[in-house]
């Protein structure tokens, strides 16, 4: 396998890596808007 | 290669003692960990533990104290004691003054347990005044804490001695990690410190008449925040330079690694307003300031789970994994030592998002004081930190004892799962339910009246404590048979530290340089939190009198 191949001398990339992180900043934008429409239902700007 | 450094039977006994309280702490506290969640669920078992035991409160501090501060901080000191000597291949400079500090913190838990047992301490473990306890409670508690700090300077004298005879290599990363975890717990408790000190001890002793909450607070938040670094960071330290080993290949990056410890030193401890959003006392530009500061922590987490999870993924791609996320498969979730910190990892994951809801000054109020927060903190020390520490026990026992785990991979594996499901479901039903505004510190059980709404989430938090409460004593049962078990096989076990991708030698000095992050932090700290410090010492008020509302 070809990254296998690679990541002893540095040339391994971790894209699945970067596919998880991109999971978890969505996962954390769509969660947090949920509280956030929450509170803006509250009426707490009124 | 690295090259392996025998533990003396001495210290192995010695790191074995720390664990052994910790186990034993743990077994205790969370006795009461199905208590409360069932009495959420409208099963109040309670009342049957009278007179033993008096009331919820009390069980909830015995499950906060013993579970949170005790079992945390035995079995990191007992950790980093190995990490220390191990990865400087070198026994402790001073191994009686480690010594001096493990037996004070023993004494520190007894004189702080009697107490709270006799119900005499029932004030969380948070302990807010102007709630009083019993005075040998906060002496307890500081001697802990200050015997933390001497095995602390034990590994620092350990840490000089090997950097006089190694001028230019870079410290082990598993020591390194583990140093600035103790140095960072060194300063981060000096706000509890002061707090005891100056305040709780003097007061529950009748030397001064009553106690200022705000500054209470204040000094209780600059420790109470970075405490919680102080769980995750050994777990980091593991992540890091254990776990890419023990999944089948090695750190993705050393000097990543290192600088995310680094941040995390500089950042953890100037923070602790976020906690305070709701108190009166604060001025709003500091809680400001601090809620930036607490989202800069996401740069230094965010290099741990890119250098992790590039870890692991290095490590499922070297055993055969293909695709983009096919390597998840490839990892050895058959290993119940691989398989809790995965599985922690997995619960992190929310915990982290859960976090930024928290840190954020407007959203904050959506969930402050509600069941969300314990339900997100069980996402951080019982899920990152304690299904972390499971893990490493499965082959820190083994090698502190020379035994084999006493019972079959499956149960092991068994046994991470249950407690992976149960806090799946509990803490999951917390945040929600938490969301809808139950209160948190509160026995919902005895309220005569509860939105419908709720029932079914609280129904959820008994089921998912239960499932804990069997996950916990599996676990127990699992260490306590391999320690004691004479009919165990014998193992070979070897510290798996982790090689790095890149030579450590090739991370840059910078990194590995203590005098300019150490100025630096103490900076921050000055700017963060010395203004109001010395605004509310100097505008102190010991007017409020103590409360025991138990």
């Amino acid at each position: 396998m070809a990254e296998h191949k690679n990541s002893d001398n540095g040339e391994f990339h971790p894209k699945g890596t970067w596919v998880i992180l991109l999971i978890f900043v969505v996962t954390l934008i769509l969660l947090w808007g949920s509280v956030y429409v929450i509170l803006l239902s509250r009426g707490v700007t009124v | 290669m690295l090259a392996n450094y025998e533990v003396s039977q001495a210290e192995k006994k010695f790191i074995g003692l720390h664990l052994l309280f910790a186990v034993i702490a743990v077994s205790i506290g969370s006795l009461f960990g199905p208590l409360q969640a069932l009495e959420h669920s409208g099963l109040d078992l309670y009342p049957y533990l009278q007179p033993i035991f008096k009331s919820y409160y009390q069980g909830l501090t015995i499950h906060g104290v013993l579970n949170a501060l005790v079992f945390t901080t035995f079995f990191i000191t007992g950790f980093l004691t190995l990490t220390t000597i191990y990865g400087l291949k070198r026994p402790l400079r001073y191994p009686k003054l480690n010594a001096v500090g493990f037996w004070m913190m023993v004494v520190g838990l007894v004189t702080a347990a009697i107490p709270i047992l006799a119900d005499e301490a029932t004030v969380l473990y948070t302990f807010y005044p102007p709630m009083k306890a019993h005075w040998a409670f906060y002496l307890g508690l500081t001697l802990v804490v200050v015997g933390s700090w001497i095995e602390g300077y034990g590994m620092y004298f350990t840490y000089y001695a090997w950097r006089k005879e190694n001028p230019g290599v870079r410290t082990p990363l598993t020591t390194f990690g583990g140093l600035i975890t103790m140095v960072m717990w060194q300063i981060a408790t000096l706000g509890v410190a002061a707090e005891i000190l100056t305040m709780l001890l003097p007061w529950s002793l009748g030397l001064i008449e009553g106690t200022d909450p705000q500054l209470a607070r204040t000094y209780f938040w600059f420790t109470g925040h970075p405490l919680v670094y102080f769980w995750l960071l050994p777990a980091y330290v593991s992540w890091y330079g254990m776990l890419p080993k023990q999944a089948g290949g090695k750190l993705f990056s050393d000097s990543l690694a290192r600088f995310a410890f680094w941040l995390f030193l500089l950042l953890s401890v100037p923070l602790g307003f976020h906690h305070q959003y709701v108190d009166p006392g604060v001025p709003a530009g500091w809680k400001f300031l601090h809620a930036i500061l607490t989202y800069s922590v996401f740069i230094p987490s965010m290099l741990t789970a890119f250098t992790v999870v590039a870890s692991l993924e290095y490590a499922g791609r070297k055993r055969g994994g293909k695709g983009l996320l096919g390597w998840i498969r490839a990892l050895p979730w058959g290993d119940p030592i691989v398989a809790a910190q995965l599985l922690a990892g997995i619960l992190f994951f929310f915990g982290g998002i859960g976090g930024i809801t928290n840190a954020s000054y407007n959203v904050n109020l959506v969930v402050h004081n509600t069941a969300w927060v314990p339900g997100h903190f069980h996402l951080t020390v019982a899920s990152a930190v304690t299904l972390s520490f499971m893990g490493i026990s499965y082959w820190l026992v083994p090698y502190l004892t020379g035994k084999k785990l006493a019972v079959s991979n499956k149960f092991a594996l068994a046994q991470v799962w249950t407690w992976f499901v149960g806090m799946m479901i509990f803490s999951n039903a917390m945040h929600v339910v938490g969301l809808l505004g139950a209160p948190r510190r509160t026995p919902l059980g005895l309220a005569p009246y509860i939105p419908e709404e709720w029932s079914g989430h609280l129904l959820r938090v008994g089921i998912g404590g239960t499932i804990m409460f069997f996950g916990m004593y599996m676990y127990v049962y699992i260490v306590a048979k391999t320690a004691w078990s004479k009919k165990a096989e014998p193992a070979n076990v070897e510290v798996p530290l982790a090689e790095s991708v890149q030579d450590p030698q090739d991370t840059p000095e910078w990194l590995d340089k203590w005098v300019p992050w150490l100025i630096g932090t103490v900076a921050l700290l000055l700017v963060a939190y010395g203004p109001q410090l010395i605004d509310q010492i100097s505008n102190i008020s010991l007017t409020s009198p103590g409360f025991k509302v138990w």
